[in-house]
Order: structure tokens, then sequence, then C-alpha cells
């Protein structure tokens, strides 16, 4: 099969994965708490509903970007998995999460101002380790796309632990756990006011929780490339990490923005840096 | 060729001429008008008759040399310098300039200058074609943006009187020598260009003539007279070596160990001349000067001169220490400067950090020396002269309407200035959104560090990743200023109706501009860039450019996305717009918000600046120390090895 079309298999795939993933780890979160939780497909008929409800648009760039923000965030998703530049995704990448800062920006009002200004400083937090991981992936493979990668003989954990260890912290923000969900604080409901959703609402918050899905696949996606000898080996290990941030999730509280910039800059820069350090130096 | 480059240099200085006569408004826009119509087409027949982009040497017609007539430049400029300092009761730089005035006598009247090679004066090839290109068609549409700009600028200034025609005088003697600049190979030559792009700085930047403009243009004078020192030593040290001031022969290849210091004065120019630290806060001074002369000299040509000369030494410095060096001075620039513009709120000076920083990666790429990175390097000069150009005369136009440079007062300008908005969304979509050239650039730039060895490589690729996501966070902060809506009042709306035509001109062929070039990057790359690259390092064949067919269209879509849904937004009349969520409280979609005793407030809203995490000021005096010390320890470098 040629990788475009494992490319355009993202495209149907990741929204259901990422749905059923978000199924389960709202029945595995309530568990933790003591209680039954919903069904496994309550995500989907949540989305279904709020398609169906009136969305209430505060201005008319919001829905354009929102679009902007599912758009590139499939893209970079299929363009990763389907045979482009892993390097380059990680800038399609990011340019799907600004969508998404620039549409709660853009509404004015101040509980979503906050939450894309939040964005913007975990978008800050976390671009640099995948720029970094990405690279690392690619200079231990000597490949540049996700074919390639999976061909490789080397087994990228074994060479980029440190990689690996950086990935679990800074996958905090992109699946928006606690303590990291300084954003939208929108997991266990543990505020009044979700911050960067605040203003939308109907088909404009189905946007954002399809465009989550598909980050959820991507990330999945990631991890599988550390695990580049067996692709099941790589979904057993990211459900492994899935469980563990839902653990951290439900025991802890949100953290400040400064300590989420500042430790997230640490981890990369130590765990990351060091590891690709070692890699430059020892490469033969 | 050679009688177009004598065109393209003194017709220029011929107008600059008669624009110092010309005290009469409407004569003089006629005048500036029709010479930037011609300066363009010449720039663009030059480019055409170039024909098949083999590089071609020639000289002046008739075989002339130049001969005494350097000595004599040399000597007007410094004397210029010593009046005007002394004047201004400043002593450092007449001393740097009576010691190159010193060092151009010894050589000349000593005997100790070789005679050019008359057939080898000049030097055009690909990158020369770029740079005409860029001067010869942003510098012009700058100037005619300067006539309207200039109008409301002195009505806003009143004690500046009738000194608009020196500042067009200045212009035009500047786009001349900027021109000679880069077509010249003789490096006695190259280096009179080189002090006149200092002194057009230095007047347009201390053009008020208030204490403090005239503090910073001095600032701008001592640093890079200090890069043109370094320079005309380079020269000393180069006029004992064969062939050592035919620029040509000596960025032919690696240079020899005896050539090293030379080749590390003339880094030691080009860095300060690009504004790298230690020397960047001269170009942060010459953000008081009008935008105009921002966007024409700080960042789209003038600059980028310092650059060019880093780019025509590439293939001299590649793999030497002192290449290794100047790239780190570059990306640690790159790092530090994208640190402190997150901290800024001066719109003018986040564009300046962000000038300083692509400069760097510039240099950077230019340090390092492979074919691949000095493509990058190219493809950003051209990017950035356009796109920046565009972002530095709409924030004049801004400045000119609102009164402010402070990006907070930005916000809400889809709704107030809509056309404006589209522009200066063009601009930033071209400066840093994936699809434009500059990340096409930076991706190049992270796949050919993963090929430099050994720690270099490993530093190169962490300053890259942080470097980069730095950009997107102030980037993304002026955005989210100018797409935010609310309802307006239709006095807001009139404000836009008084931006004058000749800044709408320049500002919509800018913007066609960026749109244009991140279409035919391709194209580019292909014939132009890509070409250029392979024949300085006299390298093997190969595609720079390796796009699949997913990142077509994704960059199609991402080019177009911000300006599109601008213009699309600003032309919807009649939205029902909803009030936004507040607690509760009252508040509508014009900003009032219910507050106590039943009365309203205002809402506003301000960015982040990350107080507290990082510390501007500090963060670029560290910057400045760290880069110092790599400097010294490149010209130290430089000297062990020549030994």
């Amino acid at each position: 099969m040629s990788p475009i079309l494992y490319g355009l298999l993202f495209l149907v795939v990741a929204p259901i994965f990422g749905g059923l993933l978000a199924g389960a780890d709202r029945i595995v979160s309530a568990r933790m708490q003591g209680r039954v939780g919903p069904p496994l497909l309550q995500p989907f008929y949540d989305v279904g509903k709020l398609f169906q409800k009136e969305a209430r648009h505060v201005n008319p760039v919001v829905e354009p970007l929102l679009l902007g923000h599912v758009g590139f965030m499939a893209a970079a998703g299929a363009m990763a998995v389907g045979g482009t530049d892993l390097i380059f995704t990680a800038f399609v990448f990011a340019l799907a999460a600004l969508c998404l800062v620039l549409a709660a920006g853009s509404v004015n009002s101040p509980y979503s101002f906050a939450g894309a200004e939040r964005e913007l400083i975990v978008l800050l937090a976390s671009e640099p380790f995948f720029i970094l991981m990405l690279a690392a992936i690619c200079k231990v493979t000597g490949a540049s796309t996700y074919a390639g990668v999976l061909a490789s003989p080397e087994l990228v954990a074994l060479q980029l632990p440190g990689v690996l260890l950086a990935f679990l912290f800074v996958a905090t923000i992109k699946l928006r756990k606690s303590p990291f969900d300084i954003s939208t604080s929108h997991h266990p409901h543990q505020e009044l006011v979700s911050g960067l959703t605040s203003d939308m609402s109907g088909r404009l918050l189905a946007y954002v929780e399809l465009a989550h899905w598909y980050e959820s696949a991507l990330l999945c996606a990631f991890v599988v490339l550390f695990f580049n000898w067996s692709v099941p080996l790589g979904l057993l290990a990211f459900a492994i990490a899935y469980g563990l941030e839902v653990l951290v999730d439900n025991s802890t509280s949100r953290a400040k923005w400064q300590l989420v910039l500042r430790s997230t800059w640490a981890v990369t820069l130590l765990f990351t840096g060091g590891n690709v350090l070692a890699l430059f130096l020892l490469a033969r | 060729m050679s009688p177009l480059i004598v065109f393209l240099v003194a017709f220029p200085l011929g107008v600059a001429g008669v624009l110092l006569l010309i005290t009469k408004g409407a004569v003089r826009n006629v005048i500036v008008v029709a010479a930037c119509g011609v300066v363009a087409a010449a720039a663009l027949v030059t480019a055409l008759t170039f024909g098949n982009g083999e590089a071609v040497f020639f000289g002046l017609p008739g075989g002339l040399t130049p001969g005494h007539a350097i000595l004599i430049m040399e000597a007007m400029i410094a004397i210029f310098i010593v009046v005007v300092s002394l004047q201004n009761r400043r002593l450092l730089a007449p001393i740097m300039a009576l010691a190159q005035l010193a060092i151009a006598v010894y050589l000349d009247l000593g005997g100790h200058l070789p005679d050019p090679d008359p057939q080898r004066l000049f030097w055009f090839d690909r990158l020369t074609m770029v740079m005409v290109l860029v001067i010869g068609i942003v510098g012009p549409l700058i100037c005619i943006h300067a006539l309207g700009y200039m109008r409301d600028y002195q009505r806003s200034n009143p004690t500046i009187g009738g000194r608009r025609t020196s500042f067009f005088f200045l212009l035009f003697l500047f786009l001349a020598s900027m021109f000679g600049l880069v077509v010249s190979n003789d490096l006695p030559m190259l280096h009179v260009f080189w002090e006149i792009t200092t002194l057009c700085s230095f007047l347009l930047i201390g053009y008020t003539r208030t204490k403090e403009t005239v503090g910073y243009a001095f600032d701008a004078l001592n640093m890079n007279l200090l890069g043109g020192l370094g320079f005309s030593v380079a020269i000393l040290l180069l006029a004992g070596q064969p062939d050592g001031l035919d620029l040509a022969k000596l960025t032919a290849g690696p240079a020899a160990a005896a050539l090293l210091p030379a080749i590390a004065l003339l880094s030691l120019a080009g860095i300060t001349k690009s504004a790298q630290m230690p020397f960047s806060s001269w170009l942060l001074g010459a953000m008081y000067a009008p935008s105009p002369t921002s966007a024409l000299l700080h960042s789209s040509t003038m600059v980028k001169a310092g650059v060019f000369l880093l780019l025509r030494l590439s293939p001299a410095m590649a793999g030497s220490a002192v290449g290794t060096l100047v790239a780190f001075v570059g990306l640690l620039t790159f790092l530090f400067v994208s640190l402190v513009a997150v901290t800024e709120q001066n719109t003018k000076k986040v564009l300046a950090y962000s000038t300083i920083g692509s400069l760097g990666l510039i240099v950077g790429c230019a340090g390092i020396g492979t074919p691949e990175l000095v493509w990058v390097g190219v493809m950003i000069v051209i990017f950035h002269a356009l796109a920046k150009a565009l972002l530095f005369l709409v924030v004049g136009t801004l400045e000119n309407r609102l009164y402010t440079k402070d990006m907070e007062n930005f916000d809400t300008l889809l709704s107030r200035m809509p056309r404006v908005s589209v522009l200066a969304l063009t601009g930033i979509a071209g400066m840093f959104i994936a699809p434009f050239g500059i990340v096409v650039a930076k991706w190049t730039a992270i796949r050919a560090f993963l090929d430099v060895p050994g720690f270099a490589g490993a530093a190169f690729l962490v300053i890259m990743a942080f470097g980069s996501s730095l950009t997107i966070f102030y980037w993304g902060k002026l955005l989210i200023k100018v797409l935010s809506m609310r309802s307006i009042e239709p006095y807001e709306r009139s404000v836009e109706s008084r931006v004058t035509r000749y800044e709408w001109f320049a500002e919509t062929v800018l913007a066609v501009g960026v749109i244009g070039v991140a279409a035919g990057l391709g194209l580019i790359s292909e014939h132009i860039v890509g070409p250029y690259a392979l024949s300085a390092f006299a390298a093997t064949p190969r595609v720079f450019l390796h796009l699949d067919p997913a990142m077509v269209v994704v960059m199609l879509v991402a080019v177009l996305f911000l300006p599109a849904l601008a213009l699309w937004s600003s032309r919807r009349t009649g939205f029902d717009m909803a009030d936004f969520y507040t607690s509760g409280r009252s508040a509508n979609a014009g900003h009032l918000m219910g507050a106590a005793l039943g009365g309203t407030r205002t809402v506003t809203l301000r960015n982040y600046y990350l107080e507290g995490v990082i510390d501007g000021p500090l963060v670029f005096r560290a910057g400045t120390l760290v880069c110092g010390v790599v400097l010294v320890g490149m010209g130290l470098v430089a000297v062990v090895v020549a030994r």
C-alpha cells in the first residue's frame, strides 16, 4: 500500500480512534473517582448533538479559523503518516494550534482571551520539543518519512530514551491534561468557566472536539515512531502512556503558566537537548 | 552590461542631486514617482540582460579604473564625519574615520595598492541579480510610500521644517550606493559604497535632530564605522596577497590559513552592518527614524548588505573555525533577540528584533557554508525583503492614522481598518506562517543542521527549535490583536479613508509581491537560488526544494488563508453578532461591560509579555556578552590559525 493511502486512511480512522480514546478516558477517569462513567461512545453522541445545536457566532472570523484548526490538524496527521517530510509536519501542527488561538483571541471576551493567551504560552512551551523530537528521530534513522522510520533497523526508543521521557511530559500539554491544561481546564470539569472555548457553542465547539481527536491520533502516531520495530508494540506503549496521563490528570491540580513554561523548557532542554547532543557527539 | 550598471548607480545619484534643489512638494512628487519608475525598469532590464545566469565580470566603459577617485571619496567621507562629529562633540567616530583615511592614504599614496584588473571591477551573478531586484523594486516602492508618509509625518512633527528635500536626497543617494555595493568586485571600491550607506543611515536616523535621535544616530555610526575599520584593515592585509582584493577570486573556495584574519575582519564588517549581537543595539535606536527609513535601510536593503557580504564569503569560510564561530554569532543572535521580542510591546521594535533574528539565521547559514544553507540564506533575503518592508510600511501608516506604535492599541483593527488589516496579515503570513518562504527555509535549515557533525550540529538544532517557537509567540500575539473584532462607530471607519494613495499603492504592490514570490517559490529555487548555491561551491547538481503534492496543497491553502479571511469578513455587513460571555454580567460587542452601581466599564485586554519568566533587558545584555565573547574568540582563532 502506498503511503498516500495511509494518509487518506488517517483522515477517516483518526477521528474514530480519538473519539474512542476520549470515551475510554472518561470511563477510566470516572472509575478513578469512584463513579461508573458514561458509555464508551458518549463523545460521539456529544459531538453529534453539538452539530445539531444552534451556534452562537460572536464574530464572523471564528468559524473559518476553527475550520482551519480542524483542517490543518487533520492535514498534519495525514501528511505525517502519508509520507511527507516529518520535520515539515511539525510546522503544520503548529499552524493548526495557532488557528485555535486566533479563533479564541478574536472573540475579545475576557475569558476567551485569557484562554487564547495561555494556549499561545503552551504552544511556546511545547513547540521546541516537537521540532527537536522529529529532528532527532530523522537523525537516528537517517530517514525523513514515516515509512522510512518504520523500515529502519534502529529501534528509535533505545537511542532516544531522553526524548521519550520528555514526550510523556510534553504530551500532557497536548492532551490537555492537568496540571498543564491551563488554557481549557475542561477535562475533569474542575472549574466553572473554561478559557479557550468559553464563547464557542454548537458546531463551533464540535470542531474543537474533532480537532482534538485528530491531535490525539497524531500523538499516538508519534509514539509508534519510537517503537518502530512493531506497530502493535507502539500502540501498547501509547496505551500505557495514556493511562499514566489519566492518572496524573486525576491526581494533580492545575499549575500556573509560569511553572508550565519553565518546566517544559527545562525538560526539553535537559532530556531532549541532552539526548540530541549525545547523539551528535557519539555519531560514527 | 556595463552601461546598465553605470546607469543604475549614476541615475539615482543624478536624481538625488536634482531633489536637493527642489523645495516645492508637487514638483518633488512628480520627480520621485517618475524616477522610481525608471529605477525599477532599469533594475528589471539589468536582470533580463543578465541572460544565461553565468557570472560575468566587466569594467567601466573605455577601460577606466577608479585610480585616485577611491582615495578622494574616502577623504570626503572622513572629513564629513569629522566635521559633523566635532559639531556634536563626539570623538570616537572621527578617530575611526581618520584611521580608515590613514589606511587609504598609506595604500594609495604609498603605492601599496595593486592596480585592479580594469575588466574585473564589477561582478554580476545570480546573487547580484537578486540584490539588484530587491533594491530596484522594493526601494522605489518605499520612496513612493514616503511621499505620502512624510507629508503626515511633517504635520505631526512641525519642528522639522523644510528638511524633506534632504530626506529624499538621502533616499536616492542610498539607492545609488546600494547598487554600487552589490555589483563591486574590487574590495576598495566596495568599501567606499559601504561607507556611503553607513553615512546615509547615520543622517536618516538623526533626521529629526532631537537630542535623542542624534544619540542613536551616533550609536549607529560608531558601530558601523568599527565594521568599516575592520573592512579597511582587511583591505590592508589583503593588498599584499596576489588577487587578494578581487572578491570573486578571494571567495572561490576555502580560504588559505594566511587569509583567515582578513576573512574574519570582513565578517566583522558584515556582522556590524547586519546588526548582529553584540552590535544589535544600533538597529533598535534606528527605529526612531521615520518608518520609510526603517523599511528601506533597516530591514529590506542596507542591513542586507551585511549578510550579502557574508554570503559572498561563505565558500571561503566553509569548514573553518572562523566560519563555525560566525554561525554561532548569527544563530545565538537569532535566539536571544527572539526571546527579547516576546517581551516587547512597541510594534516597530518587535519588527526590528524579528529583522535582527532573520538576519541572524542568514549569518548562521553563511557561516556554516554548505550549498543547502546558502540556498536557505538567499531565500530568506528575498522573502524577508518583501514581507518586512510591507510590515514596516503598514506600521508607518497605522502610526500616522492611530498615533501609536503600541501593539496593544492595534486591537480590533480588522473592524476599524479592514484594508490595512488585509495588508498587515499578508505581511505577517509572509514572515512566519508555514507555507511561505521563511518556514520552508527554516525547515531546510533544520534538515541541513542534521548533517553538521559534533557539538555544533546539536547546538544549532536546539537553537533553531527554541528560536522558531518564540517567533510563533510574538507574531501570534500581534495576529490576535489584528484579527479581533467588535462593532464600531461610523467615525472610526473614516480613519482608513485618510490613508494616502501613495501608501496604498506601495503597500498593495508589496503585498501582491509577497504572495507572488510565495507562489513562485519553486521557480525561484530552480532557476535562480539553486543554481547560485551550486555555482558558489562548485557543487554537484542537486534539488534543494523537496515538495510533495500534499505540501503544495497545504501551502496554497495556508498562503491565502488569513488575508482571504480578513477580506471576506470585512465585506460581510449586517452580521448578527452575539454578545460574548462575561459570567452573567451584561456586556456587548462594543466592549462595554456592566459594573457596580449600574455603571458601565470598557473591557480592555492585554497580551502576555511573560514578565517574571523572561527579563528582556537582561536577556539582551546576556546575548551581547555571549556573542561578544564568541566574536573575540573568532578573532583569536583566526590569528592563531594564520600563524
